[in-house]
């Protein structure tokens, strides 16, 4: 029998650390710069590429065939197949998405004449189109200009030499206009080869890189803060006028009844014809009121409007002025395969790539060990503080950090407070009986019903019903005289329940009566009718709007978002804190409330100087399981919140701040969309294993963080200082 | 149910029991011809009988008051008419063997029973005038004017300062000043006050078993109680611990009056003025200490207090 739990135990804990080796092993090294292989081939191919991995694959007959005499005779040697006579391939990652079929290319053993490692075979990461790798070949200055014709009837000279910083260099022009203006001059594109050679270009995009990476995140900040402000104003005034209108149109509907009313009234004849003229009057004068408040808006929104287009167009000069400078740095870098160069856009071929397109340029052949460790590491910050690129599959994962932390942290704060108040009631409050017994149950099965059943509640009920009531109010309210009837009727039921909860409150040392036990009873009953009632009064108010109407019918609150994401969690995660919460306030020593009580304490004074913090650290723990819980769940959040690629981070740093309606990114979900939903799936795998790496990480520092705080706590309970 | 006492309130003069029988059909005397134990076996056979409560009692002024208090757990009776008074400004000790209902007795003064689901009283307690089961009484209140010090000490997992002045803290008291002067009160009070006093802020859990309890009891006398309860405080400590809180008790005894349960036969001689043995539930006699130890009025009291019965 020792064998046998000994063994199942082995067996369990080698799973475990085998899966968190797996995870481990292939997140570790997915940023670690690797060398860049030459490949020629057999065929007069070649390309330029990093091995991925290889496999044995079952080629056509008369392939193998081939392979296998040429084997036989010694020309090939014998690792190209296995033993099963199965040729061995290797997939090699040649990037460079704009000129070749593929961007992962498996090349056959067989096939491969010689394999070399060139010194200056660089692997750049771009900001779009993925990897380019080659070799660079010239650093060009590239600008537009007007030069002086040569001569009556000449053009411009088209090639030369010129002075730059770098001393002088090489130029070459495009003619772009053929017809000379007054002053003799014609406009070219001209290209000064600041350097050229690899060994040259690479010193100077190495020089220039720098700048222009600066150059780029300026460009990405004003485009993202200054037009974001400029939109955001826009919007804003938008909704203003809209809200202005709305108003309007319910307070004419309300003007118009009372109209109505005063018609019918005179019709019958009670009301006299000057009371009527009053009536209409008062109408037309409010309408004309609101009328004018609704054109102030307009003009208003006007106003704001040209403001804000003029500062648009400030943005924009600014922006086309950096971009004018930045493009004038290009990089030439020449596909091994092709011979195409880098292009600066699919569309434009024939124009090399700005240096400023360029993330990082990997010499992966010519890198010393520390400077291999260097780009590691900065891949990995990259990684954790870059906005995605590429569908996901380049650049980093900072939003989905992002938004997992948040939501696990709105989670717990969403969960303990509820938790531990019904656990309290549970354990301290409620009377222990059979109810009480019904309600535990029912608590721990929750804790087993399939989470996307959480994800469909959530979403139903969280997103469609209390947010869309937030977004605009009642569907269906209730006429103003019949809500005030249900509210007198819901005071008349809440006092009733206060006053039954008094008198059934059993006398100490005295038998409990009937009376208490139906009182008790009816307590309850009246209690719930009261939430039901109070929760049916707030759903048909009808003084309510909703707060986000005038953004309709774009949902603010009534669609997905971290908010209901949180809450939705929250409540798969309950039972785990109720019940720890329970355990830890039953654990705390009846002497110790006895000693509270013999002081002269209330039981809520007993409970939170005495119960609450003795049981604290068991509520961590429950709090530490709710959050790994919450933290890992991924299939409510497709329903509820998480999406692929959100806009925008769900916080802001200014006022006000969190924009809880805001959908997010997590790491789960991101997983799962990384492996199973990218259209460029060889590219999004190692992304898999580091993304779930992290996931594990921020799970794991999350849990120490508390783990750390509740040994805190603890230390107080045992003994020592504090 | 409503007993008499409670109807009118204790007088006086009626601190024993001495005054009730009369309404008892059958009473026992405390010993038969034979010299058996009739007390014991009219108890047994569930007969009533008459307590031996001494005369002089009747000349001590009682500040509790226990008026014909019976309690049930659930159906099961634990007290059964209990009568007693507990003299003002003395010690008085609750002996008898395990599980006759002392510590029961102890804690339906200050209500803690009320914390158990399914306690029953019949009859009444008074403090001073005050009934203590009166329908409209402020627990709260009642048991801010009482002590209690448990078996096993447990102080609350907090500094040796907050413990002290816990009640006060309860009590919505802030003022550090105020706080500080009752600390070093209580904390003299219980003779404890030199040892801890450059550790005030370190954890309760911190001290050793008898400081402990030191420290409870300087926390049940910080708020200045009228009685304070104890219930076998030195059971769990040892005998040089057990010492330092008799001593203590006398010490403690000049200010309150003090309730004391005890296993401890010498420990009862040792620091109680008054005595009351308990049998199943039933008071059984109750006298000046040194007169339950040396001439008891009943054979079974003697046979306790020398130890070859109970
Ligand atoms: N919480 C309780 N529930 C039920 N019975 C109890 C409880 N506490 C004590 N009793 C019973 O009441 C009787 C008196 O107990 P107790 O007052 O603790 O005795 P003592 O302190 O004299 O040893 C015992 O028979 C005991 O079993
Ligand atoms: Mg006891």
């Amino acid at each position: 029998m020792v064998w046998l739990t000994g063994l199942s135990l082995v067996v369990a804990m080698s799973m475990i650390i085998g899966l968190l080796a797996i995870v481990f092993l292939n997140g570790v090294v997915t940023f670690w710069p690797r060398q860049l292989d030459l490949v020629e081939m057999t065929g007069g191919d070649s390309l330029l590429g990093v091995a991925v991995r290889e496999e044995a694959y079952s080629a056509s007959p008369g392939k193998r065939i081939e392979i296998e005499s040429r084997v036989a005779s010694g020309e090939l040697p014998a690792d190209v197949m296995t033993e099963d006579g199965r040729l061995v391939r290797r997939l090699y990652m040649v990037g460079n998405k704009e000129v070749l079929p593929q961007p992962f290319r498996w090349v056959d053993i067989a096939d491969i004449a010689s394999i070399e490692h060139p010194v200056d075979a660089t692997l750049y990461e771009r900001m779009a189109w993925g990897a380019w790798i080659g070799k660079p070949e010239a650093v060009l200055l590239v600008q537009q200009k007007r030069v002086p014709v040569q001569g009556e009837g000449e053009g411009p000279a088209l090639e030369g030499t010129t002075q730059t910083r770098w001393g002088e260099r090489r130029f070459e022009r495009d003619q772009l206009e053929f017809a000379p203006d007054e002053d003799g001059t014609v406009l070219v594109r001209e290209r000064v080869f600041a350097a050229e050679g690899t060994g040259e270009a690479r010193r100077l995009f190495n020089e220039l890189h720098p700048e222009a990476a600066k150059r780029r995140a300026v460009i990405e900040h004003i485009k993202k803060h200054d037009i974001g402000r400029v939109n955001l104003g826009l919007e804003q005034a938008r909704l203003r006028q809209r809200e202005a209108e709305l108003r309007r149109d319910d307070i004419i509907v309300r003007e118009r009844a009372r109209l109505d009313r005063a018609l019918e009234a005179h019709e019958r004849g009670r009301l006299s014809e000057a009371r009527l003229a009053a009536a209409r009057e008062r109408f037309d004068r409010r309408r004309a009121e609101l009328d004018a408040a609704v054109e102030a808006a307009q003009a208003e929104r006007e106003r704001t409007d040209a403001l804000l287009d003029a500062e648009y167009k400030e943005i924009l000069v600014e922006i086309a002025t950096i971009e004018e400078y930045d493009d004038q740095y290009r990089v030439l870098i020449r596909d091994v395969t092709t011979g195409n160069f880098a292009p600066l856009a699919q569309t434009r071929p024939d124009e090399p790539l700005r240096i400023s397109q360029v993330v990082r340029a990997i010499t992966g052949n010519d890198l010393t060990f520390g400077q291999r460790v260097g780009v590691y590491f900065s891949r990995w910050w990259e990684f954790v503080s870059e906005d995605p690129r590429e569908a996901n599959t380049e650049g980093g994962v900072f939003p989905v950090i992002f938004g997992t932390v948040m939501m696990t942290i709105l989670l717990s704060i969403a969960v303990v407070p509820l938790g531990v108040i019904a656990a309290l009631y549970l354990r301290e409050y409620a009377k222990q009986g059979a109810v009480t017994s019904v309600v535990r149950i029912a608590v721990n099965n929750l804790a087993g019903v399939p989470s996307i059943v959480y994800g469909v509640f959530g979403l139903g009920f969280f997103c469609y019903t209390v947010g869309r009531y937030i977004d605009a109010g009642p569907t269906n309210p209730w006429s103003p005289g019949m809500w005030f009837i249900g509210l007198g009727g819901t005071v008349v039921v809440v006092v009733g329940a206060i006053l039954s909860q008094m008198f059934s409150k059993p006398v100490p040392g005295k038998a409990l009566k009937l009376r208490h036990k139906l009182l008790g009873w009816s307590t309850f009953a009246l209690w719930f009718g009261s939430v039901a009632l109070v929760v049916t009064l707030v759903a048909t108010t009808p003084f309510f709007k909703g707060f986000f109407r005038a953004g309709l019918p774009t949902a603010t609150f009534g669609t997905k978002g971290i908010l209901w994401s949180s809450l939705t969690l929250a409540l798969l995660t309950l039972p785990v804190v109720i019940v720890a919460t329970e355990e830890a306030i039953s654990a705390v020593p009846r002497s110790l409330r006895e000693a509270s009580f013999g002081c002269g304490a209330s039981k809520w004074q007993t409970i939170r100087r005495i119960v609450l913090p003795r049981a604290a650290p068991g509520i961590m723990t429950g709090m530490i399981l709710a959050m790994a819980r919450g933290a890992g769940e991924v299939a409510p959040l497709m329903l509820v919140g998480a999406v692929k690629l959100a806009p925008e981070l769900p916080f802001e740093p200014h006022f006000p701040f969190f924009h809880l309606e805001r959908s997010f990114m997590h790491l789960g979900f991101h997983i799962y969309d990384l492996g199973f939903q990218s259209p460029d799936s060889e590219a999004a795998r190692p992304f898999v294993w580091t993304t779930t790496l992290l996931l594990i990480l921020i799970v794991a520092l999350l849990n120490l963080t508390a783990i750390a705080f509740r040994a805190r706590l603890r230390r107080r309970f045992v003994s020592g200082a504090f | 149910m409503t007993s008499s006492a409670s109807a009118t309130g204790p007088t006086r003069s009626t601190i024993g029991a001495a005054a009730r029988g009369s309404d008892r059909a059958h009473t026992v005397d405390s010993m038969n011809e034979s010299g058996g134990f009739t007390v014991i076996e009219a108890i047994r056979n569930g007969q009533p009988f008459k307590p031996a409560v001494h005369e002089s009692l009747a000349q001590e002024s009682p500040i509790v008051s226990v008026r014909d208090f019976s309690l049930y757990y659930s159906d099961v009776k634990a007290l059964f008419n209990i009568d007693m008074g507990v003299p003002r400004g003395k010690v008085t000790a609750l002996i008898g063997p395990s599980g006759c209902g002392k510590s029961t007795l102890l804690r339906s003064i200050n209500r803690l029973n009320d914390l158990i689901a399914g306690v029953r009283v019949e009859g009444d307690i008074f403090i001073d005038e005050n009934p203590v089961y009166a329908p409209n009484v402020d627990v709260i209140e009642l048991r801010k004017r009482m002590g209690m010090v448990f078996q096993k000490s447990n102080p609350f997992p907090m500094s040796i300062f907050e413990n002290v002045v816990y009640a006060l803290r309860i009590d919505g008291e802030r003022r550090r000043g105020v706080l500080e002067e009752a600390c070093e009160k209580a904390l003299r009070g219980a003779a404890i006050w030199d040892e801890v006093k450059d550790r005030l802020s370190e954890s309760g859990l911190s001290l050793s078993g008898g400081q402990q309890q030191r420290l409870c009891i300087a926390r049940a006398i910080a708020a200045d109680p009228e009685v304070l309860l104890m219930d076998e405080p030195c059971s769990a400590l040892d005998p040089i611990a057990t010492l330092r809180i008799e001593e203590l008790i006398g010490e403690i005894s000049q200010k309150y009056t003090v309730l004391i349960v005890t296993h401890n036969m010498q420990q009862a001689a040792r620091v109680s003025d008054y005595t009351a043995f308990m049998y199943l539930g039933r008071l059984v006699e109750y006298g000046r200490t040194s007169d339950i130890f040396q001439t008891p009025t009943l054979p079974e009291t003697e046979q306790y207090v020398t130890g070859r019965f109970g």
